[in-house]
């Protein structure tokens, strides 16, 4: 039998669908097209948050057909996470993850509807990040793939030909994207929910805009900062001294030549805490003290 | 498990489509209208004539039906049944030709490795890849009937080919596509037992 290799590519293939597949419930969290989630620890379901359009009156359904409450343990709408609690869910979690490689066969597995499991394969696309898709929305590492998304498959995985996870799979970043929210990152962000109900983000109360900054004050190859537009009233910005038309350089000396690294400066160990914010105010140089506030 | 390379795998792939191929035809119809059939397993006691399944969808309201071989023969086909429903017709012909090995619909398991040989857009003799997607039954007013979704890019044209397994046994005939994406086949278990009713003989399977 073993003399086609063919043959057992493709047993190889429906076995890891039938492993992985224990491991994926159906989520009705929304009017009609349901969706899936990962079992990752006894009574714990991750699935994607953007799924989920109500709060209460949720179920699961498991592969051997039971039907269950599920309540909301956390979401986080920025990496498209949220942690379900199932009492009595008592499936197989999913194993180790996988190391996602450019070029690896790679299978999206869904639990749709009640009728099983689904399945589409594709190769491992792409391994990048940060990934910033509007909204807030913000993964540090994705990996894309060309396995076909279908209706329902956000909050099932993307595996490997052993069944097991490369990540989470979900379109809730738009742009017809379908990645995969690599199985560390998606299972850090589940701790972080289970443990407060939500993710910390820094925040400094602004609005910007990238400016080239002028020759004679770039300094260690900076050549952009941010350009505050608008300050927001009682913000942690306003009330460190921030105004309207100064050029934001550094926080914690960290150089912020872009959106993207503020993002990354307000890490949520920051909130809170006072952090030196670097700037130009009327070409020149000064440097505010500024407490880092929570996301609203 | 002894792990076979990816060219053993790759070369097992263009094997099973080049044994395939030989009982994969085109349904030609009225100007221009392309579909596939496939030469079906029968006994030819009567005039050596071969069989071929196709969609009813390809063939009804088509007036004058011709098949052309993988090897390129044009045969004329007389249409012997359709059935709306199952979207299946048996195509007749008046030649030997080398019958599909048929494979067990009965036994699909999502993930296994599926692939297609059609006419896309009238292209002749195009695969695809995939796998099988999902295992779904058709509603209690369509007899509750199983039917096959799958990843393997099809289009019109490919409407009565085959949907095969990593063997290179027939699965399914491909009848539809849903939402640009998503392939519908029927079992061939099912269009084996329309056959069988049809011709009064027991089913292969």
């Amino acid at each position: 039998m073993s003399d086609n290799p063919l043959l057992a590519l493709s047993r190889a293939m429906a076995d890891a669908v039938e492993m992985i597949g224990k491991s994926l419930v159906m989520v009705n969290g929304r009017p009609r097209q349901p969706a899936t989630g990962i079992a990752y620890e006894a009574d714990l379901v991750l699935t994607a948050d953007h799924v989920l359009e109500r709060e209460d009156k949720l179920t699961v359904q498991t592969y051997d057909g039971r039907v269950l409450n599920a309540q909301i343990v956390g979401r986080d709408a920025s990496t498209d996470l949220a942690v379900l609690r199932v009492s009595g869910l008592s499936v197989p979690v999913v194993g180790p993850a996988a190391q996602a490689r450019v070029g690896q066969l790679a299978l999206a597995v869904a639990r749709p509807s009640p009728e099983g499991v689904m399945a589409s394969l594709g190769v491992v696309s792409k391994v990048g990040g940060p990934l910033r898709a509007g909204r807030g929305t913000s993964l540090e590492r994705y990996i894309q793939t060309d396995a076909v998304p279908y209706p329902g498959f956000s909050g099932g995985a993307l595996v490997d030909a052993s069944g097991a996870p490369f990540g989470l799979f979900t379109t809730g970043f738009g742009r017809g994207l379908a990645i995969a929210i690599p199985m560390a990152l998606a299972l850090q962000v589940a701790q972080t929910l289970t443990r407060q109900g939500y993710v910390k983000r820094g925040y400094l109360g602004i609005i910007s805009q990238q400016v080239k900054l002028p020759p004679a004050q770039r300094s260690g190859g900076q050549e952009s900062g941010l350009l505050v537009v608008r300050v927001e009233e009682n913000s942690p910005a306003e009330r460190g001294g921030m105004l309207i038309g100064d050029i934001l350089l550094a926080v914690e000396e960290q150089p912020i030549r872009d959106a993207d690294d503020l993002i990354a400066a307000l890490s949520g160990d920051r909130v809170g805490k006072p952090v030196t914010v670097r700037i130009i105010r009327g070409g020149v140089l000064q440097t505010l003290t500024v407490v880092v506030g929570q996301k609203p | 498990m002894v792990l076979a390379s990816a060219i053993d795998t790759t070369q097992a792939l263009a094997g099973a489509v080049e044994r395939a191929k030989a009982s994969v035809v085109q349904v030609r119809v009225g100007r221009g209208g392309v579909g596939t059939g496939i030469i079906w397993p029968a006994s030819r006691a009567a005039g050596q004539s071969s069989l071929i399944l196709t969609n009813a969808h390809v063939v009804i309201f088509a007036g004058d039906v011709d098949i052309v071989t993988a090897d390129g023969r044009i045969f004329s086909a007389a249409l012997l049944a359709s059935d709306g429903m199952l979207d299946l017709a048996l195509l007749g012909v008046n030649a030997a030709l080398p019958a599909a090995e048929v494979g067990d619909s009965q036994r699909l398991r999502v993930g296994e490795l599926a692939f297609a040989i059609g006419n896309p857009w009238g292209q002749a003799n195009v695969v695809t890849a995939g796998v099988i997607s999902g295992l779904g039954r058709l509603p209690q007013s369509m007899r509750n009937l199983p039917y096959i979704r799958t990843d393997v890019r099809l289009a019109p044209g490919n409407s009565g080919g085959p949907l095969l397994n990593a063997s290179g046994q027939v699965i399914g005939i491909n009848a539809m596509i849903l939402g640009g994406d998503l392939g519908i086949a029927i079992p061939s278990h099912i269009a084996d037992a329309w056959l069988a009713e049809r011709l009064g003989r027991a089913p292969a399977r």
